[in-house]
């Protein structure tokens, strides 16, 4: 296991933050946090900054779909469309849509790699981020 | 014939002919007046009036038995004049009849043509007076019939809903002013007009629909938008007596305020669950992670992360306690316990409350309090809610680092609690709804803070339950200040 890879979290509750780091803490991996997607895209484009090896990000922040948003700005970046992204959500399906995916095609036009309702399950939660780190 | 007597008025200035007449008609039952010239004829047919027939004499001294019967048909067109005359010639005759007489009988006559003559006279009478009643009624109920429609048509033009009339060849024959109205495409458009020319295709549709539904008992209701508002669009067909259908009516009832009440109370379910499932699946995910045994059996960091999914429960319970509230209060069983309250102890214990959200934003809560003990007969729960509730806003909706300031101040008769706050503001137009339930001013920031938008309705209700006023004082961009102004405890009721 790559236990030095680090992974940017960004979702609007403090709580999920936190779980999400402690089980990825658990699994070995060095986490960092942002309260918002725009923070977490500057942190990409810093000069200098580490690489993430994984993104994970919340659905509905400020607006509905700025998980969604997050992960079409990254996709369309040459420099980052390689890093894989995992779309996590508590209101996956929310005011009479359902944004759950259904197949691969779903996934991929989400621009994610993963999809996790929330609370996510700790140790498949785990795996599919191992899995997705190689 | 008539159910009375026929009465006769007989005019002749020979006292034989008068008194002849009397005798012969008297016996067959009739009731007779006689006079003896012109003017005391005219005397005797308005002392004595109402008579069906006149016999009258046409030379007679003071006034000729022409002008006579002008007099009086003049007032009674309904007599029957007959002439009695000793000249009879063509001419008389003539002149008699053009002046109105019925008959004129030859003087000497006998006693049988008197009584035909007037038998023949009344019998012609009374079938002209059965025609003429027939007519009148005929016109009465025809003036009826028209009144009856233009009242219907009244009624119909003055109604706030719209109708319309349609009938088998889909053209619409009938349209008040509402419906011209509520279909403005087609409201300069002249009766009849093709269906086809409404531009909803959902009116046309459903008019269509129960038209040419077989046997014509459909009735169809529809809540269709038209222009700004929504409309519940309710067809049913036209039913003859006979049995057979002769088109549709259509009425069109807005119910654009009931649509966004609908919408109102749908957006707040959605906004519940949402408030409802994020603390839910924090608490969840917080629980899940101490039963994985992933964190190696660390008492520290698992009790750490129990408190934090507590936490989450207890603002949980919050939100369902201000549900709970609110509908206790909408139903008229929130009940009140109301003993004395010294309001600088409601507002210090709100304001402890919120230093726990403020602290880590670094906002400072600042109390003045120039209430002067100033106590009120109050609801000890529902004060803290009040005042916990607005302080807890103020927080929520200033930028990190600012100041929010409370204030306590007393009158004569009242004490004002104002919470101000620097933050984001309130447009004037929001300012009008915000005490309404579940509405949320809706701008780029307030999207992020959470809220149920119950808070305020809360406050409004509970203040008023306590005979006290509510407002707010509020400019986009500079911050609010709500004040409470409730009734000192010695004056409460």
């Amino acid at each position: 296991m790559s236990g030095s890879s680090l992974i940017f979290l960004v979702d609007d509750d403090k709580d999920f933050l936190e779980m999400e780091q402690a089980i990825l803490s658990a699994g070995g991996y060095r986490t960092r946090c942002f309260s918002e997607a725009r923070e977490a895209l500057e942190a990409l484009a810093a000069p200098g900054a580490e690489r993430p090896a994984l993104l994970v990000t919340d659905l509905m922040m400020r607006s509905l779909d700025a998980g969604f948003t997050f992960a079409k700005a990254v996709r369309s970046d040459p420099r980052f469309a390689a890093i894989p992204l995992v779309i996590v959500s508590a209101v996956a399906s929310q005011k009479g849509l359902d944004f759950r995916p259904r197949s691969p095609e779903d996934l991929a036009a989400m621009n994610a790699d993963a999809f996790f309702d929330k609370p996510v399950p700790p140790e498949q939660f785990l795996s599919r981020v191992r899995e997705l780190i190689g | 014939m008539t159910a009375h007597a026929a009465r006769i008025l007989v005019v002749d200035d020979e006292l034989g002919v008068r008194e002849g007449c009397r005798k012969i008609l008297a016996s067959e039952g009739y009731d007779v007046v006689t006079a003896g010239d012109g003017k005391a004829g005219l005397e005797q047919f308005i002392e004595r009036g109402p008579f069906d027939a006149l016999l009258v004499d046409l030379q007679m001294p003071r006034m000729s038995g022409l002008e006579l019967m002008q007099e009086i048909r003049a007032r009674n067109p309904d007599i029957v004049p007959i002439i009695i005359t000793a000249h009879a010639t063509l001419d008389t005759a003539v002149e008699g009849t053009r002046q109105g007489a019925y008959s004129y009988i030859p003087k000497p006559f006998t006693p049988d043509e008197l009584l035909l003559a007037i038998k023949n006279g009344l019998e012609k009478r009374a079938l002209s007076l059965e025609a003429r009643r027939l007519r009148e009624e005929r016109e009465r109920r025809l003036l009826e019939v028209a009144s009856e429609r233009s009242r219907s048509n009244t009624i119909i033009a003055a109604m706030t809903d719209g109708i319309l009339v349609i009938n088998l060849e889909k053209l619409v024959v009938l349209r008040n002013h509402a419906a011209a109205r509520i279909l403005p495409d087609c409201a300069d458009r002249p009766l009849p007009f093709p269906l086809e020319e409404i531009q909803s295709s959902d009116v046309r549709e459903i008019v269509s629909v129960v038209i040419d539904s077989p046997g014509g008992f459909m009735i169809l209701s529809r809540q269709i938008p038209l222009g700004a508002s929504t409309f519940m669009v309710n067809v049913s067909p036209i039913i003859e007596p006979g049995g057979e259908t002769s088109g549709a009516v259509a009425v069109f009832s807005d119910v654009t305020e009931l649509a966004k009440l609908d919408t109102a109370k749908s957006m707040f379910v959605s906004l519940v669950a949402h408030e409802v499932k994020s603390p839910l699946a924090a608490t969840e995910g917080w629980l899940n992670l101490v039963l994985s045994g992933m964190l190696k059996a660390d008492p520290q960091e698992e009790r750490r992360m129990l408190e934090r999914a507590q936490l989450r429960v207890k603002t949980l319970r919050g939100l369902v306690n201000e549900l709970i509230n609110l509908s206790a209060i909408q139903t008229g069983k929130f009940t009140l316990t109301r003993a004395p309250v010294a309001v600088v102890e409601a507002v210090s214990r709100a304001v402890e409350a919120s230093r726990e959200s403020a602290g880590p934003r670094a906002i400072r809560i600042e109390l003045e309090d120039a209430g002067a003990g100033a106590r009120v007969l109050a609801d000890r729960e529902a004060l803290s809610m009040i005042f916990g509730n607005l302080v807890e806003n103020a927080v929520k909706y200033s930028r990190d680092g600012a100041a929010v300031h409370v204030r306590i101040e007393q009158d004569a008769r009242h004490v004002s609690v104002s919470v101000q706050d620097h933050g984001i503001g309130i447009s004037a137009e929001d300012c009008g709804k915000i005490f309404d339930e579940f509405y949320r001013a809706r701008t780029e920031e307030t999207a992020a803070i959470p809220g149920t938008g119950l808070g305020l309705s809360l406050v409004k209700r509970l203040t008023e339950l306590h005979e006290g006023t509510v407002g707010v004082h509020s400019e986009l961009g500079a911050g609010s200040t709500f004040t409470v102004r409730l009734p000192l405890a010695d004056e409460a009721p």
